[in-house]
């Protein structure tokens, strides 16, 4: 019978040993032929023995913590199936086989290969020169005095250079705690595109707040970006930037998120309405458009003051 | 004899026909001293006083006249607190409450028993007469203060006399005397500086009337009575608005509603621009001075002001100036009472023509929960479609009855003229 495979659980990359033919003991003390130092884990905790007829004999040592295989105690268990969950305390393992499938490999994302755009530092810098020009543009539209250069140098500083730079200095800093790596340029191409995203979403909602004469889309954009866009944007990245799995990518995502999210969303005159749901200022719709496309119908005096008489007061508060 | 005779009926004759002479203010203080009070609002469980003002005696002797606000606790909250006077010379006795005018900011009260002479109403003196405030202020004694009648102010729906003398807290309710010592008003606010206002006392005289037809009953919901009281008032005050003619004024490209009411007055409110600005602003604010109180956590109602806000400019291109314009259009309702009192707004939105101009309007409307029927109301209509030149306006009615204020806010519409 072919060697088995050993797959431990870690909170880094996982570790793989081999089980020799014959009897294997896995515990925490060091005359084991697997050692594993988890206080969870018995001196002596659980033996493998691989029988010449194949099959595999897995035997509980420990009283304290027994062995679990499939979720269930087990005391001697014989195994027909592979691969095998094995939990020893809390130490996951699974038993492979030798030929167990891995998954493919992926490519890195860095400039030395050609199939990961976001490794290239000329793509970093496009989406860097992007930014910076959207965002004086910005502050073009909402500037009404007369121009002054020192003042978009000011707003591309405040507003672009270094809310940016804050954002991959911190992630790339947790990055690289995560996985022990620097990825500068990925993590620049990244937030440069969430920062390109959000605009236009912004600009999209507001859009649509006046077509339809409606808060909802902001209200929308704005839960859905902290709630959903920005964690699966760090899922994302990590999966595919930093290679790590899925599972663990989203958890870690929701984590580095949160900080983002929770104090905005938790400021947000919309939070602030479903967690109280009184106000003391009327929430109208003031915003305005030059393009003035909406869906409402234009109604004369009389029509109004007829529909007017239908307004309601609002809700009184809880 | 006869000619004894002849001098003594020569002399009562005088006695009866000569008008009475004029007294100075210690003359009065003398003469009103027993007939003036403090009216203090106290805690049933602690007996301690929670607020002061001062009462006169009126009527048939057992009734006392003072500021609706002085004793608006016992509106909101009659299981908590109840009503007392304490005399010039330290009788107390408790108080109710025979009938109010909030409108105005009356309240009659009466004690079980007679508490003295009433003291006399006389209609104002001319414009400049010495006049007389006496109260307790700030619980330090009755006392008097000297000033001059201002005369009745036009923009305050005839309700208020400018009294230049200095009112202060605690004085409230008390009388104003014409030199005479007779009630020619019931003190009731000051902006301070020597400019005091005075209820007149006709609104006391029809009070006084009203509450021999009327009482409340002790299980009478008072809030009910305050808020049609209010409502009725403000009614009264739309129909008038209604009723008369509206001065124009003019505003760039529109002809707009300008004085619509002697209550009314009008600024241009223009902010100073950043001589590097690329656009004009004119802004231009009307209000009413109405100012009604409603309860003991200061709500004020009865405000009527609306805002016009023209915008243009060569130089911005469309989209900078629609971010500008946009940015401008939030006003909002000064008064902001707590959820206790009012309730949420609720806003819709509607695309109106108006003098062929299409205008983007919001109507919000939010609701006194203690006092049924009353609302604040918020309107305002925003130009649309213009590149480079941007108008809106906001109206806003406070403790109004909604329905009214929509024949209030058609003829606004109606009255704006756009030239093109």
């Amino acid at each position: 019978m072919d060697s088995l495979i050993l797959e431990i659980s870690t909170r880094g990359l996982d570790r793989y040993e081999a089980v020799k033919f014959g009897t294997t003991t896995i515990g925490r003390a060091l005359d084991n032929d697997i050692i594993l130092s988890d206080p969870t884990v018995a001196p002596h905790h659980l033996q493998i023995v691989q029988h010449s007829d194949q099959s595999i004999e897995l035997t509980n040592l420990a009283e304290i913590n027994p062995t679990q295989v499939d979720h269930q105690p087990i005391d001697t268990r014989l195994i027909g199936k592979l691969p095998a969950t094995i939990e020893i305390g809390r130490v996951q393992l699974r038993l492979l086989a030798r030929d167990h499938a891995v998954a493919a490999t992926r490519p890195l994302a860095a400039n030395r290969s050609n199939r990961h755009p976001f490794g290239h530092a000329y793509w970093a810098l496009i989406l860097v020169l992007i930014c910076l020009l959207v965002s004086g543009t910005d502050f073009f539209l909402n500037s009404y005095n007369s121009f002054k250069w020192s003042d978009l140098l000011k707003y591309l500083l405040r507003e672009t250079i270094l809310t940016i730079g804050g954002f991959v200095l911190t992630l790339s800093i947790l990055e690289r705690l995560l996985v022990n790596r620097w990825e500068i340029r990925q993590m620049l191409t990244s937030v440069c595109l969430i920062y390109l995203l959000f605009t236009a979403a912004m600009l999209l909602a507001n859009s649509l707040d006046y077509l339809l004469s409606a808060s909802w889309p902001s209200t929308l954009l704005y839960f859905g970006w902290y709630l959903i866009i920005v964690p699966g944007a760090i899922t994302l990245y990590l999966v595919h930037i930093s290679h790590l799995p899925r599972n663990r990518s989203l958890m870690l995502a929701l984590l580095i998120a949160s900080p983002l999210a929770l104090p905005s969303i938790l400021q947000s005159t919309q939070m602030q309405l479903l967690l109280d749901n009184f106000s003391i200022t009327a929430r109208y719709h003031n915003n305005l458009s030059y393009l003035n496309w909406h869906l409402r119908k234009r109604v004369d005096i009389e029509s109004f003051i007829e529909q007017a008489r239908q307004l309601e007061a609002g809700q009184a508060a809880d | 004899m006869h000619q004894s005779l002849f001098a003594v009926l020569l002399v009562l004759l005088f006695a009866v026909t000569a008008p009475a002479a004029a007294l100075d203010s210690k003359g009065i203080y003398q003469l009103n001293q027993d007939r003036v009070v403090q009216v203090r609002v106290l805690n049933r469980e602690t007996g301690k006083k929670s607020s002061i003002g001062s009462g006169f005696i009126v009527g048939d002797g057992r009734q006392l006249a003072t500021n609706y606000h002085v004793i608006s606790q016992i509106v909101l909250e009659p299981e908590l607190f109840y009503i007392s006077y304490i005399s010039n010379d330290g009788t107390e006795g408790e108080l109710t409450l025979e009938a109010l005018d909030v409108a105005h900011d009356l309240a009659l009260l009466g004690a079980e028993q007679a508490l003295g002479d009433a003291i006399q109403m006389s209609p104002l003196p001319p414009r400049g007469a010495p006049i007389f405030a006496m109260g307790n202020p700030l619980d330090l004694g009755l006392s008097i203060a000297v000033g001059t009648n201002g005369g009745i102010l036009n923009q305050t729906d005839d309700s208020r006399i400018l009294f230049s003398g200095s009112l202060n807290p605690g004085m409230s309710g008390g009388p104003t005397f014409n030199e005479f010592g007779e009630a020619i008003g019931i003190n009731v606010a000051t902006a301070r500086n020597d400019i005091s206002f005075i209820v007149p006392s006709r609104f006391l005289t029809e009070l006084i009337e009203r509450s021999t037809t009327e009482s409340y009953a002790d299980n009478v919901d008072l809030k009910a009575e305050v808020a049609r009281q209010v409502i009725a008032y403000e009614n009264r005050y739309i129909e008038q608005l209604l009723a008369g003619d509206w001065q124009g004024l003019n505003l760039r490209q529109f002809q707009l509603p300008g004085v619509i009411s002697p209550t009314v007055r009008c600024w241009d409110n223009s902010a100073k621009l950043n001589a590097v600005a690329r656009y004009k602003r004119y802004q231009i604010r009307c209000a009413n001075q109405n100012h009604v109180y409603l309860d003991s956590d200061n709500h004020f109602v009865g405000r009527l002001s609306y805002e016009y806000y023209w915008l243009e400019s060569d130089e911005l291109n469309p989209i900078q100036f629609y971010n500008l314009y946009e940015s401008l259009n939030k006003d909002q309702i000064e008064t902001k009472p707590g959820r206790e009192i009012a309730s949420n707004f609720n806003c819709e939105t509607w695309f109106i023509e108006v003098s062929m101009q299409e205008m983007k309007s919001n109507l919000c409307r939010r609701e006194y929960l203690d006092y049924p029927g009353m609302s604040d109301v918020l309107f305002t209509a925003a130009l649309t479609g213009h590149a480079d030149r941007g108008f809106f306006v906001t109206l806003i009615m406070t403790g109004v009855d909604f329905d009214s204020t929509l024949p209030l806010i058609q003829k606004f519409l109606e009255e704006t003229e756009w030239t093109p």
